[in-house]
């Protein structure tokens, strides 16, 4: 059996299982869901900022495959939230050379100058947040949030992110941007019931300047 | 300067862009330009004109034909060369602004440094953005950037230590440089001999400015040259908000012996220092504010003392809609030769730009602009006969072609 079928296999047991204890859960007690939705100082929804449900019985999602593109000098998507021990690819689809690096602590590493065909995935074993630059382009700028947590998703573009079939219980909730500006980590503790739920989040300061846009890529940065 | 003469530096940059490694990124650019001018007869061709293109050369003309080759060269190596011709009186059909090899190791911890060998400009100006160091803002840049393109190259050994403060969830990038530096000992013979200029007309390596002096004893028009084996040297800071503003000073000395003459070129090593501070602030809404500030003297002693004080001072405003930008742009100069404002050699002046800019970000970009430059130049009246006070203006319609590809 190839490593590629294990893997397949592996990720086929992890969701049958998460199937079964979903289904146990419900025979006991039925799932809620839960929408987060996450506002501005000014009342305007927050969209894309990343949120966590954690329980501490609870074991991490099972680890995806993912992609962190280069697609016109910039990485796509600007924020890629993963659970542990996932892996990404990171492919370049411009002409040009990139060459990726990370030095945050959550996950450090290099990808020597390249174009075409992308580097093996690099995995990440550690939760926390990793800052992703090019050597060559300092304006491209990325993150990637590796996660422990069971639950976790990115607000759309009315602010809100929804949790279906969450097991009742006690949740940690985390909201994250790149944009943040708030004084403490935005943490939350929730109640998920057997209805659905809902919780807002409101900044207390205004979010950081946002990358500009639009700026041709010939210019010195 | 010792071990290598200014053409092996060169041509080392040059030799190593050539070695088979990975795949190298050339651009070739072609700038065409409608011009209607008033002039006084340009500094190009010996006068006293403030700009590039006077009375006598309007209509189409050539802006700029430009190849560039980026080269990697192994992980962490690259060589960039760019090669321009103007179409004009230099002495080279084709020649040089930029060769230089680059190391750029992998940053660590925050920390990242980079090493520039060959011929390359200071990073000084916040203006000269875009590719082949030219304005995107307007057609012809600065009082200040002109004379940086005219004057001013590091023929040597730049280092960089950049401090990557956002990739450490900090709001600020910091950047410090030093450089040591030969083969720059005339920069200043054009402040002297005109004054500063608005032209987009950028000294080549191995050229000259402009048409050669009819009188051997005014020849002095080559500026990278090393006199007296002296190497010049310049530090510099940039401090970086996010991607929205940008602070960058510099001290910039060449160390010129001006006792020391070089007959070739009739020409004196130039004493030059100056300072130079630019800030450049970008908003969300597509608003650009650049502000630059330029203070410096440069001394000769062929045997007397002989001294001029310049400085300039620029602000830009420029509104970017999409592809399109409006921009506009005043400049002050002056240079005070002895003190005296009255004497030749010194000048005192001012300058309006307005430019609108379509870039379609792919192969076109079209440029309009009208510039107005008046100044008083007492020089004009003793060499030229010509009134010491004019006012020149300009129209000027761009259009560049941009070809770019892998081999």
């Amino acid at each position: 059996m190839s490593r590629r079928d294990q893997q397949s296999v592996i990720r086929w047991i992890h969701a049958a299982a998460l199937a079964c204890l979903a289904w146990c859960g419900s025979a006991q007690t039925q799932a809620g869901s839960l929408t987060v939705t996450v506002k501005q100082r000014d009342d305007k929804p927050l969209v894309g900022a990343v949120v966590t449900l954690d329980a501490p019985a609870m074991p991490p999602a099972s680890p995806i495959a993912a992609i962190m593109d280069q697609v016109s000098l910039a990485f796509v998507p600007d924020v890629l939230v993963i659970p542990l021990h996932s892996k990404v690819l990171f492919p370049n689809s411009d002409a040009i050379s990139h060459q990726v690096y990370s030095f945050s602590s959550a996950r450090q590493f290099q990808l020597p100058l390249y174009r075409g065909k992308a580097y093996p995935p690099v995995v990440f074993d550690q939760p926390g947040i990793v800052t992703l630059g090019c050597n060559i382009h300092d304006n491209m700028l990325a993150y990637i949030v590796v996660t422990a947590a069971p639950y976790f998703g990115r607000t759309g573009a009315d602010g809100t992110w929804m949790a279906p079939n969450l097991p009742p219980g006690n949740y940690s909730l985390h909201v994250w941007h790149p944009l943040l500006n708030e004084p403490q980590d935005v943490q939350r503790t929730v109640q998920a019931s057997a209805d659905r739920a809902a919780i807002e989040v409101r900044l207390s300061r205004e979010l950081r300047p946002a990358p500009l846009k639009g700026r041709p890529h010939s210019w010195d940065y | 300067m010792g071990l290598l003469n200014r053409s092996q530096v060169l041509w080392l940059a040059v030799v190593i862009a050539s070695a088979p490694a990975c795949a190298a990124d050339w651009e070739i650019a072609l700038d065409v330009r409608a011009v209607s001018s008033d002039g006084r007869e340009s500094f190009l061709d010996n006068g006293q004109g403030k700009l590039r293109f006077d009375e006598d050369h309007q209509g189409i003309q050539l802006g700029r034909l430009r190849a560039a080759l980026d080269q990697p060269f192994g992980e962490v190596f690259s060589a960039h060369v760019e090669a321009s011709t103007w179409d004009d009186d230099d002495k080279n059909p084709i020649d040089l602004t930029e060769a230089y090899l680059e190391y750029r190791p992998y940053p660590r911890a925050g920390l990242r440094t980079r090493v520039r060998l060959g011929a390359f400009y200071p990073p000084m100006s916040l203006e000269s953005r875009a590719l082949g160091w030219e304005t995107p803002y307007t057609i012809t840049p600065s009082a200040i950037s002109s004379w940086i393109g005219e004057e001013i190259r590091t023929v040597g050994l730049e280092g960089q230590v950049d401090w990557l403060g956002t990739r450490l969830g900090h709001d600020f990038d910091l950047q410090l440089t030093a450089a040591v530096f030969g083969w720059n000992d005339p920069a200043g013979t054009m402040l002297g001999a005109h004054g500063f200029g608005f032209h987009d007309r950028q000294t080549t390596l191995f050229g000259r400015v402009g048409a050669p002096q009819p009188d051997p004893a005014f020849a002095k028009k080559e500026l990278f040259h090393e006199i007296d084996d002296r190497a010049g040297y310049y530090v510099g800071a940039q401090v970086r908000y996010l991607d929205r503003a940008v602070l960058n000073i510099l001290h910039y000395d060449n160390r010129g012996d001006p006792t020391v003459p070089m007959p070739e070129i009739r020409d004196y090593a130039w004493l030059t220092k100056f300072d130079a501070a630019a800030l450049r602030i970008e908003t969300g809404g597509g608003w650009t504010v650049l502000l630059q500030g330029l203070d410096g003297t440069t001394i000769i002693d062929p045997g007397f003392w002989l001294e001029w004080q310049f400085d300039s001072q620029s602000a830009l405003l420029a509104k970017r809609i999409g592809a399109h930008m409006l921009a506009v742009r005043y400049d002050e100069f002056n240079v005070l030769f002895f003190g005296n404002p009255h004497a030749p050699g010194s000048e005192d002046g001012n300058a309006w730009a307005l430019a609108y800019s379509f870039d379609t970000g792919e192969h076109w970009r079209f440029a309009l602009e009208w510039l107005r430059v008046e100044s008083e130049v007492p020089a004009r009246v003793v060499l030229l006969g010509e009134t010491a006070f004019a006012a020149e203006s300009k129209v000027e319609l761009s259009a560049r072609y941009t070809l770019s590809g892998s081999f």
